[in-house]
């Protein structure tokens, strides 16, 4: 099999030295450069699969690559490595269908996960199932969620939420894979969701975030409005 | 005339007069003896020749009848006559050959009486004195002639001793008339003098209470004094001229068209009617009373002075310029350097202040000030058990006692630069805060590197990959070389957020512009803001704190760096940039900061140091940070100009003296210097 390309930008030359060790171990081909102008110059030569990007750096941002990227190629995988507690620029990245943010310092886990995640969206992308499937789980209906929450889960969001209304089973589970992501419109959606939730006397609550995603919806405050929990199982019980 | 110098002016006169009046009396006496004892003397002696022709004339024919009872009886009764009985001693008669005829002894003639007195051939009569037993007389002797023929002598002898009794009589008259003139003369002539010398005796007596210092003495040398002389308008309004003032002062006023506070008329300058003597008292009074107006104004001022420098609210000493000890110091000094006044007297002020006190010296004697003060900031002072303090101080010389001295006039700033020190403290931590983003992103960047290396490390142990030594040596000096970054930074934070001590240290100006840039060098970069150095080799030292420079150059390139965003935000896509250069130009050391921004207004310019002012939003900026750089660069001699046109940027010049007697920057250590050790403190 051919190895997937990554490019990683940043401008540390010491953090690009640890990631062509570790993405080595992962079996990626590694493509590395100092600036976002350069890593756009190496995008367009090389046409890597996935992205890694600095937010922080002279000249252009990562902010800015990201957008570049996604402008030029949307299907192109763009994981964005941000300062430690840079919560506001990790979800501008993702409202900008970043697949994930790892924070500074990486962690093994994350960027393992960052990467997985990042995998598994390409061969979403190219498989292009339905990305929200129900089925009914003893009284709770569950609602599995794949790829990425974004305005375009709505209508499926809202055909799952109809259907669990008419069921009239009290709770619906989000099941979101380990490699969904959401993005601004996402969180919205769900937030909306929940509201409504509320006043229908329904209860909704969440499993299989991952961790980045427990944060970001903490930021957003969407965890104080509903129940989180680590399996399905649990939700469900 | 030493003597004669030595009497005083009354007795002078007393004796002079006396003097006269006992020459003239004596010549007098003298001349008027001689007239009357003699004319009296050559009156008994006619008389006697009286009586002696009348026995001649009439005992003639009685001798030529040798009828001598009868010539016994006439000399007898001649003698006896009435008062002639005292004068006349003895009567007697010669023949022409020198028998005697008759005699008026009542005892034997005495023989050589006969022949004691012989008439000259021709003469009318002869006196000789001669002695007769215990008697002395005047013999007179004249011929009893009968026609041309001489028939005999008559001699009458006058009593010397009666007659010596009447000039005695006479003499004792005159003495006596003459001392009774001269006693009264003495009388009046002391009188006289002790009145025309009294009232100089009492202006004696009232300069010599004068001269010790007794002003209160009663003037009394005029009578008819009907005012007194606290009516004088002078004498209760010190603002008022006094006469020759007031002379002066109608003249000038005149001159220049004022009415200022003069007296119509003089009442205390006039002269009173009299002679040399009341002249003078009269002056000599107005003289005391000058004085004692002039006493009054000066005691006046000399008491608004001591209670100026007795409730001063600053310590005054009054310090000598020879010995350097302290003649006299007010009351606030006893509570500032907490020593008794007594021990402070007579303390040499070197023991207060050690380093400047020389210095001062010597400049007040170089007279290189134009006011003759000279001003130290900032000087460190030490209070009793060698405790120090801060103190501005002020000197200026002064003559005390006639000796060279120096008030030295201090105000405690301790707390002031406490409270300023709290100050710049205070904007270090806010700028510490506003440098945070700076700084975690800057302690991310080696943390990040160390993690991942860490975890690489146990990724390969975890799926028992073969790891090559120099794999494991090149990640271990990588981590190494990541920790002493971190630790750097890390150095830097410290140095920065450490409380200035208060002695000045030998800095390398470029230092703290290094270090300074170390902690947010990045962080401008990703903000767009690219910084140019220009830095100057080999640098003079200068005299300040590296951590407070640090704040100095982070305010400047923070301002900078706000301007340029602020910029930005009406020109999306610019790049900032900002020039950093240092160099060296006649004993000064220059670092000057320009930057892209939008420039500064000229209506701006002038307040941008003034605390509280700010041209940022509010709530953005508080207004401080270029009133504390200006404040630090001003400590240390420096001064700050800004050159900008609005558009095109902003350039501020910081200047600061080199450290004096070092021109060669110290060898440059690999690290930042840690701070000297501090001497003192501010007491917290």
């Amino acid at each position: 099999m051919t190895q997937e390309k990554i490019l990683v930008i940043d401008d540390e030359k010491a953090t690009l030295k640890m990631f062509r060790l570790f993405l080595d171990v992962y079996g990626f081909d590694i493509l590395t450069a100092e600036s976002g102008e350069e890593g756009l110059d190496v995008f367009e030569r090389e046409r890597p699969d996935i992205v890694l990007t600095d937010i922080k750096m002279p000249g252009m941002d990562g902010i800015e690559v990201l957008q570049e990227i996604k402008r030029r190629s949307p299907a192109t995988e763009v994981i964005v490595i941000t300062g430690h507690g840079d919560m506001d620029l990790a979800i501008q990245a993702l409202n900008l269908d970043a697949a994930d943010f790892i924070n500074k310092p990486i962690q093994r886990q994350s960027l393992e996960q960052g990467l997985s995640r990042a995998r598994e969206r390409l061969k979403l992308a190219k498989s292009r199932q339905n990305e929200v499937r129900t089925r009914p789980h003893g009284r709770a209906l569950v609602v599995e969620i794949q790829g990425s929450v974004s305005s375009h889960s709505e209508p499926y969001l809202r055909e799952a939420y109809a259907k669990a209304k008419e069921a009239g089973s009290g709770r619906m589970v989000l099941h979101f894979d380990p490699n969904t992501s959401v993005n601004g419109a996402g969180i919205a959606i769900l937030t909306q969701l929940v509201l409504e939730s509320e006043k229908d006397g329904m209860e909704i609550v969440m499993a299989g975030l991952s961790e980045n995603f427990r944060k970001v919806f903490g930021i957003v405050g969407l965890s104080r409005m509903v129940q989180i929990f680590d399996t399905l199982d649990q939700a469900c019980a | 005339m030493k003597p004669y110098a030595r009497i005083s002016l009354k007795n002078k006169i007393f004796v002079s007069i006396l003097a006269v009046i006992l020459i003239i009396s004596v010549t007098i006496a003298l001349l008027a003896r001689w007239i009357l004892i003699s004319g009296l003397t050559k009156e008994l002696e006619q008389r006697g020749v009286a009586v002696a022709h009348s026995i001649a004339e009439r005992g003639g024919g009685l001798v030529l009848d040798k009828n001598y009872p009868e010539l016994l009886n006439l000399i007898f009764d001649e003698a006896r006559l009435r008062e002639r009985q005292h004068l006349i001693n003895y009567i007697f008669v010669l023949d022409r050959g020198g028998q005697v005829l008759s005699h008026t002894f009542t005892v034997p003639f005495p023989e050589p009486l006969s022949t004691a007195n012989p008439i000259a051939e021709g003469s009318v009569h002869s006196v000789r004195l001669v002695a007769v037993g215990s008697l002395t007389s005047y013999d007179i002797a004249v011929p009893m002639n009968e026609g041309l023929y001489r028939i005999g002598t008559v001699h009458v002898g006058l009593s010397k001793e009666h007659i010596d009794k009447l000039v005695a009589k006479l003499r004792f008259m005159f003495l006596g008339f003459i001392s009774a003139v001269i006693i009264i003369i003495f009388y009046v002539s002391h009188r006289i003098s002790r009145y025309i010398t009294s009232p100089i005796s009492r202006l004696t007596n009232i300069s010599d209470e004068l001269s010790r210092g007794n002003f209160d003495v009663h003037l009394d040398l005029g009578e008819g004094l009907d005012w007194a002389v606290t009516n004088c308008p002078a004498y209760k309004d010190t603002n008022m001229p006094c006469w020759h003032f007031d002379e002066q002062g109608r003249k000038s006023r005149k001159a220049e068209g004022k009415t200022g506070q003069v007296c119509a008329t003089c009442l205390f300058y006039r002269k009173r009617e009299g002679d040399e003597v009341i002249q003078l008292a009269d002056s000599f009074m107005s003289m005391v009373w000058s004085i004692r107006l002039y006493r009054k104004r000066l005691q006046e001022s000399e008491m608004k002075y001591r209670s100026l420098f007795d409730s001063g609210p600053d310590p005054i000493f009054v310090v000598d310029c020879d010995t350097e000890l302290i003649l006299d110091a007010n009351p606030r000094t006893e509570e500032l350097y907490e020593y008794a006044k007594d021990e402070l007297l007579g303390l040499s002020f070197t023991r207060l202040g050690h380093e400047q006190v020389k210095e001062c010296l010597s400049y007040l004697e170089d007279g290189r000030s134009n006011t003759g003060c000279v001003y130290y900031p900032k000087v460190l002072h030490y209070k009793k058990g060698e405790r120090p303090f801060y103190v501005n101080m002020h000197a200026c010389p002064i003559s005390y006692g006639g000796k060279r001295a120096m008030i030295v006039a201090v105000t405690d700033i301790t707390e002031m630069m406490e409270k300023d020190a709290q100050l710049v403290q205070a904007a270090k931590m806010k700028t510490l805060g506003e440098m945070s983003a700076g700084i975690a992103h800057e302690i991310n960047q080696p943390l990040n590197a160390i993690k991942m290396g860490s975890e690489y490390l146990n990724l390969l142990i975890e799926q028992n990959r073969e790891v090559s030594v120099s794999q494991i040596r090149d990640m271990a000096t990588e981590i190494s070389q990541q920790v002493d970054r971190a630790t750097d930074i890390i150095n830097n934070l410290r140095a920065f957020g450490k409380k200035s001590g208060l002695v000045m240290e030998r800095v390398d100006m470029n230092e703290p512009i290094r270090g300074v840039l170390s902690i947010i060098g990045r962080q401008f970069s990703i903000q767009r803001i690219t910084i140019r150095l220009e830095l100057g080799d080999d640098l003079p030292v200068i005299k300040g704190h590296n951590n407070r420079l640090q704040q100095v150059f982070f305010n400047l390139l923070n301002n900078a760096r706000d301007a340029i965003q602020e910029k930005m935000e009406s020109e999306p896509g610019m790049w900032g940039d900002i020039l950093v250069r240092t160099y060296a130009r006649d004993g000064r050391v220059y670092a000057s900061f320009s930057d892209n921004g939008p420039g500064i207004e000229d209506s701006v310019r002038n307040k941008i140091f003034e605390p509280f002012f700010t041209t940022k939003q509010t709530g953005k900026g508080m207004g401080l940070g270029l009133a504390i750089t200006y404040g630090i660069v001003r400590d240390y001699g420096g001064t700050i100009t800004i050159d900008s046109r609005p558009g095109e940027g902003t350039t501020f010049v910081l200047s600061f003296p080199c450290a004096e007697g070092l021109q060669t920057p110290e060898p440059k250590a690999g690290r930042p210097q840690p701070l000297p050790a501090q001497t003192s403190r501010i007491p917290e």
